[in-house]
């Protein structure tokens, strides 16, 4: 029997786990987990969640493939074509799980059933909505007793989410500090006086982190009821609700509002782009430093993902939004800093894997990108060409000049140590992992397009 | 079957806030239900712009 072990992150749950066998994705069912898990399919909770469009679907497996002595059943999930984590999510994204969560959790008392945990990781960005992907976080429900995952849902929705609306920062990396979730006792000290007067923030963050901070015996026969607990959920949902966090940092927002004013750049650039993504051949994109999305649009009809990443959270947010209205399955848009991309974090630091090793892409798109990272954060060209031949082997991307009225902005602010900084040093630096296939001057602006393919190893 | 505690914490206090909150929102939201009934029926009754929420 080909013995298969569990996925890195899958560890903790004693009902089952995910493994990987023939480079397909399995989850086993233990014995364990039986009888909630035939209550899970028995009482329509799973048809009724995935016909929702809430649960991630799978297949039944009759068929033991680890050879462990608890095995009940095997699953294969739908595939996710990108797997993502909560630092890395915009808040609009963020506040879409935590509404499916309390959805899940309202549906499925309906059905006789609870969720035994209420993790930020159970959600995944699949075919354009939040899905959840943990099957076996079903259990059986008790009306007599508490919530077991209240406080868990509190940490990793309620608390970033608070902060975030309250604090108007973006605040998702906590979420890499806090891999267990902001702590109540944080969000308490760093939310605002005002956030007291809120009636959900006060009752699910301060009076919570302030009942937790002094009780210390395990309570369990406090009585509890399902209106009890329904009143519960509707002061979340209506509390998570209320908050929002689209503002603007003022910089980035408008960018191409304004670069569309320099006539004709932005049509040159159009036009090239669509020319070079027509011919390629690719199935996947990861467009870096897309910023709303111009480009990244441009790719949904030919490929079958399109990741869309952004240090600019304004940004991300509103290709968020733009996603969820147009109903767009492929697009996959994320917050993070290309300079510092999501670390391999958790267990054994391979639990949650980084954003490098999991946004592979057959073609690579930086456009008006170099000058932020060479300049703005003083990565080298070398760097920067060994970054991107990281991610993929096909690349587009834009040579932005030191006379370019966008770099001038930013020296003026610093010394210019970028003697460096030229186009001669750029193709130079980049012709150790890449060949040069295509260029495109762009008259109006100074700015050149290069279309690049790696050398073979 | 035995119970494990499986793999949550509940924290100590988060049962005990849940039957605190729980009464809380009892009361709130009973005063709030009044409010939604008699929007609901002036709205009815005078017609509302509709405005997103």
């Amino acid at each position: 029997m080909h013995s298969a072990s569990p996925h890195p992150s899958s560890y903790r749950d004693p009902s089952g786990f995910v493994f990987e066998q023939g480079g397909v994705l399995y989850r086993q069912v233990n014995r364990f987990y039986k009888e909630d898990f035939d209550l899970f399919i028995n009482s329509g909770l799973y048809h009724h969640l995935v016909s929702s469009q809430l649960l991630l679907p799978h297949q039944v497996v009759s068929q033991n493939l680890t050879g462990t002595d608890n095995w009940y059943q095997t699953l294969r999930p739908e595939p996710v074509s990108f797997i993502s984590y909560p630092y890395e999510w915009c808040f609009d994204m963020w506040k879409d799980a935590a509404l499916a969560t309390l959805r899940i959790a309202r549906e499925a008392i309906e059905h006789g059933m609870l969720l035994k945990d209420a993790s930020a990781y159970n959600l995944q960005w699949h075919k354009g909505r939040m899905c959840f992907i943990d099957t076996l976080s079903f259990e059986a429900y008790d009306e007599t007793k508490p919530w077991i995952a209240y406080r868990q849902f509190c940490e990793h929705f309620f608390a970033p989410l608070a902060l975030m609306h309250y604090l108007k920062l973006p605040l998702q990396t906590l979420f890499l500090s806090y891999p267990d979730g902001i702590p109540l006792s944080l969000a308490t000290k760093m939310l605002p006086y005002k956030s007291k007067w809120h009636l959900h923030t006060q009752l699910n963050i301060h009076l919570h982190a302030s009942v937790s901070r002094k009780a210390k015996r395990s309570e369990t026969n406090q009585a509890f009821s399902r209106k009890k607990l329904l009143n519960l959920f509707r002061s979340l949902e209506e509390g998570i609700n209320s908050f929002s966090y689209n503002t603007s940092s003022g910089v980035w927002s408008g960018y191409y509002n304004e670069a569309s004013q320099r006539d004709g750049y932005l049509q040159q650039k159009k036009a090239t782009i669509d020319r070079w993504l027509q011919q390629l051949h690719f199935k996947t994109v990861l467009d870096a430093g897309a910023n709303e999305g111009t480009f990244s649009e441009m790719a949904i009809t030919k490929a079958e993902r399109i990741i869309s990443l952004d240090a600019d959270h304004f940004s991300v947010n509103n290709l968020y939004n733009k996603a969820r209205q147009n109903q767009w399955t492929n697009v996959y848009p994320f917050l993070t800093d290309l300079s510092h991309p999501s670390p391999a974090i958790g267990v054994n630091n391979r639990e949650r894997s980084s954003m490098v090793e999991r946004a592979q892409s057959d073609l690579v798109m930086a456009l008006a990108l170099v000058h932020h990272l060479a300049i703005g954060k003083n990565i080298s060209f070398e760097f920067l060409a060994s970054l991107f031949r990281s991610f993929g082997k096909m690349l587009i991307i834009e040579f932005v000049p030191k006379d370019d009225p966008k770099v001038q902005l930013m020296l003026q602010q610093k010394k210019d140590v970028y003697f460096w900084y030229t186009k001669e040093n750029f193709l130079l630096a980049f012709s150790s992992f890449f060949q040069l296939k295509e260029t495109e001057e762009m008259q109006s602006s100074g700015r050149t397009l290069y279309l690049m393919e790696a050398h073979e190893r | 079957m035995q119970f494990y505690l499986l793999y949550i914490d509940p924290g100590a206090g988060s049962y005990l806030v849940q039957v605190i909150i729980a009464a809380a929102l009892g009361v709130a939201f009973f005063f709030k239900n009044i409010v939604l009934i008699v929007k609901q029926f002036y709205y009815r009754i005078f017609g509302k712009k509709s405005k997103m929420p």
